[in-house]
């Protein structure tokens, strides 16, 4: 019956259900943990638009991330009173605007010099963070307190309770990425495919390839701001690990865990990297170590990912997976490498 | 007849060394044009030039009556210039639909829409298969670009070429490294998806480019040679000095 339905469906429908009911059955630690993940997922799913899809690898996507975190934190802290979703327009606009700043510059080049350039941007805003203490607090941060949420009929529905704050992330992150699903499923988001695939043959059946990854990085950005500041909304606290390089390598870490060769990829690697992250500090204090040697192994063995595992034709049979292709290749080639 | 194509007094240099210099071309709506000359003569630098892939020294490219000179490749394009490569160049991890949709989508001006999904009343889809009906690749279907026969993808060249419905067709040695019988078929099929087009086409065998074409240049050393009809070039004596051995029946026609 599963392969009739097509599991992925199926495990994703079970995963939805579970989702839902996640509160009542989860301890508080475990909620805070999955608002984390969700926050996460949208970061990764963000980056994997430019890196799995744009063929794009930046390393300051981190800038982006942080952008959104700052302008929700100073919104929260200068302007309470601002709902809480236009303080989340705030920011998509902000990580917007900055990624098309960012992107205008670095979309131009291509391979290290892209990724080195991006991290320019992000150590300048790193630096802005640090160094402009009257508005940022510089690295001591500044704590914010969670605003609540008003909503027409529903009334004032509070931040403060790890529930209601569950709910509202789900959804945000649910919809940020339906929408970066959808993208991709545009004529847009398959020209954003051509340009990783063959640029110089877009370009000769008349793609611009400026414009094309200028619009996937300013994109992105708005995504990658959101979840910035969902970051600040739940952590409670606006500060420099929002901006710094540790977050821009979060996010090669969570994409190249899950695997960027699937839309879903992303999200399966922010999970474990956050979940794995967390067990293991609650272990020993060497954790890092531990992140590090796992890196290694997966880079050398597991370069599509835990994802790939999932997709590897022995447990495609157990669940009684989908048919390949007369050939026994994979011919959707819309998903990544 | 009408010209859609005049390149003036072109010249490229790479670092000081001249590839190109003084080119005088003019290409008529409708007819086939052949350009031929011998190994490393400028031939595929010219068709760069042209295409926008390089930029030119000196002179100018006009292409139905706007000067192209330094356009960039997409605009040239748009404007109804498509061309092949000698050297494969598609997408390789493509399916070969997927391959022939992208230039579909181009072609449809659909390259920057984000509102709709892609293909969503399946019009792009009707004229990719048509264009992949045309080329006789139907049964390769699906297969990934990179797993096609090397005369497959020569094809899935000429379909990405022509898929754009271009005013002018460039291709640049479409036979390069196919055997007597492939390239037999590989002139009939340019033939057929040309029809009424205006072509230009780089050709190594000289049967072949004196049986399609209805003009030919002919360059040596970054130089036009000649101009003229197959007859004309034949006839030519600085072409015959240059060129003898290679052309068909150049000593007795």
């Amino acid at each position: 019956m599963i392969s009739y339905w097509n599991w992925p469906k199926v495990l994703g429908v079970g995963i939805g259900i579970l989702l839902l009911f996640f509160p009542k059955m989860l301890s508080e630690t475990h909620i805070n943990l999955s608002i984390e993940i969700f926050i996460f997922a949208l970061y990764a799913v963000s980056f994997n638009l430019l890196w799995g899809y744009g063929g794009m690898l930046p390393f300051g996507h981190g800038a982006l991330f942080g952008v959104g975190a700052y302008t929700a934190g100073l919104i929260f802290n200068h302007i309470p009173h601002m709902h809480l979703l236009l303080t989340l327009l705030m920011a998509a606009l902000s990580g917007l605007v900055s990624a098309m700043v960012i992107g205008f510059f670095c979309v131009r080049l291509k391979g290290a010099y892209f990724a080195l350039l991006s991290l320019a941007f992000q150590m300048f805003l790193f630096a802005l963070a640090w160094k402009w203490r009257d508005v940022t607090r510089g690295d001591d941060g500044m704590g914010i307190v969670r605003p609540s949420l008003h909503l027409p009929g529903l009334g004032s529905i509070s931040m403060m309770n790890i529930n209601n704050l569950y709910y509202f992330t789900l959804i945000i992150i649910v919809l940020g990425i339906l929408a970066c699903y959808l993208f991709l499923r545009t004529p847009l988001g398959n020209s954003v495919v051509c340009m990783r695939e063959n640029e110089l043959r877009a370009s000769f059946l008349g793609y611009r390839p400026f414009m094309t990854k200028f619009t996937v990085f300013s994109f992105s950005g708005i995504f990658a701001a959101i979840a910035g500041a969902l970051f600040v909304l739940f952590t409670e606290f606006m500060g420099t690990n929002s901006i710094d390089i540790n977050m821009s390598m979060a996010a090669i870490f969570m994409v190249l865990i899950g695997g960027a060769g699937h839309f879903l990829g992303p999200v399966l690697g922010a999970a474990f990297y956050t979940a794995f992250q967390d067990w293991i500090s609650s272990l020993t204090k060497h954790w890092w170590l531990i992140m590090g040697i796992f890196f290694i192994v997966v880079i050398l063995y597991l370069q599509g990912g835990l994802i790939s595992l999932l997709q590897s034709e022995r447990i495609r049979f157990w669940l009684g997976g989908q048919n390949k292709s007369a050939n026994g290749k994979n011919t959707e080639s819309r998903k990544p490498v | 007849m009408e010209r859609i194509l005049r390149v003036e007094n072109l010249s490229k240099d790479f670092s000081g060394l001249s590839v190109l210099s003084g080119i005088n071309l003019e290409i008529l709506r409708g007819e086939r044009h052949a350009i031929i000359g011998p190994n490393g003569a400028g031939k595929s630098t010219l068709f760069n030039t042209i295409s926008g892939l390089y930029k030119p020294s000196h002179g100018k490219i006009f292409f139905l009556d706007k000067n192209i000179t330094g356009w960039p490749i997409h605009k040239i394009v748009r404007l109804g210039l498509s061309r092949s490569f000698q050297i494969i160049n598609i997408f390789p991890k493509m399916s070969l639909f997927e391959n022939v949709q992208n230039a579909i989508v181009s072609r449809f001006n659909q390259r920057f829409n984000w509102n709709s999904l892609l293909d969503r009343n399946g019009k792009i889809k009707r004229e990719s298969e048509r264009v992949i009906e045309l080329l006789n690749l139907g049964e390769f279907r699906n297969v990934p670009a990179s797993e096609l026969s090397y005369g497959g993808q020569r094809k899935l060249e000429l379909a990405l070429t022509v898929a754009l419905d271009p005013v002018l067709i460039m291709l640049d040695e479409p036979t390069a490294g196919l055997n007597t019988e492939e390239t037999r078929n590989a002139i009939q099929l340019i033939r057929k998806v040309t029809e009424g087009k205006t072509l230009i086409i780089v050709e190594h065998d000289m049967e072949v480019v004196f049986n399609l074409a209805d003009r030919i240049t002919v360059i040596s050393y970054g130089s036009i040679l000649a101009t003229g009809t197959p007859d004309e070039i034949r006839e030519n004596s600085e072409v015959k000095r240059a060129y003898l051995q290679r052309i068909p029946n150049a000593s007795s026609g």
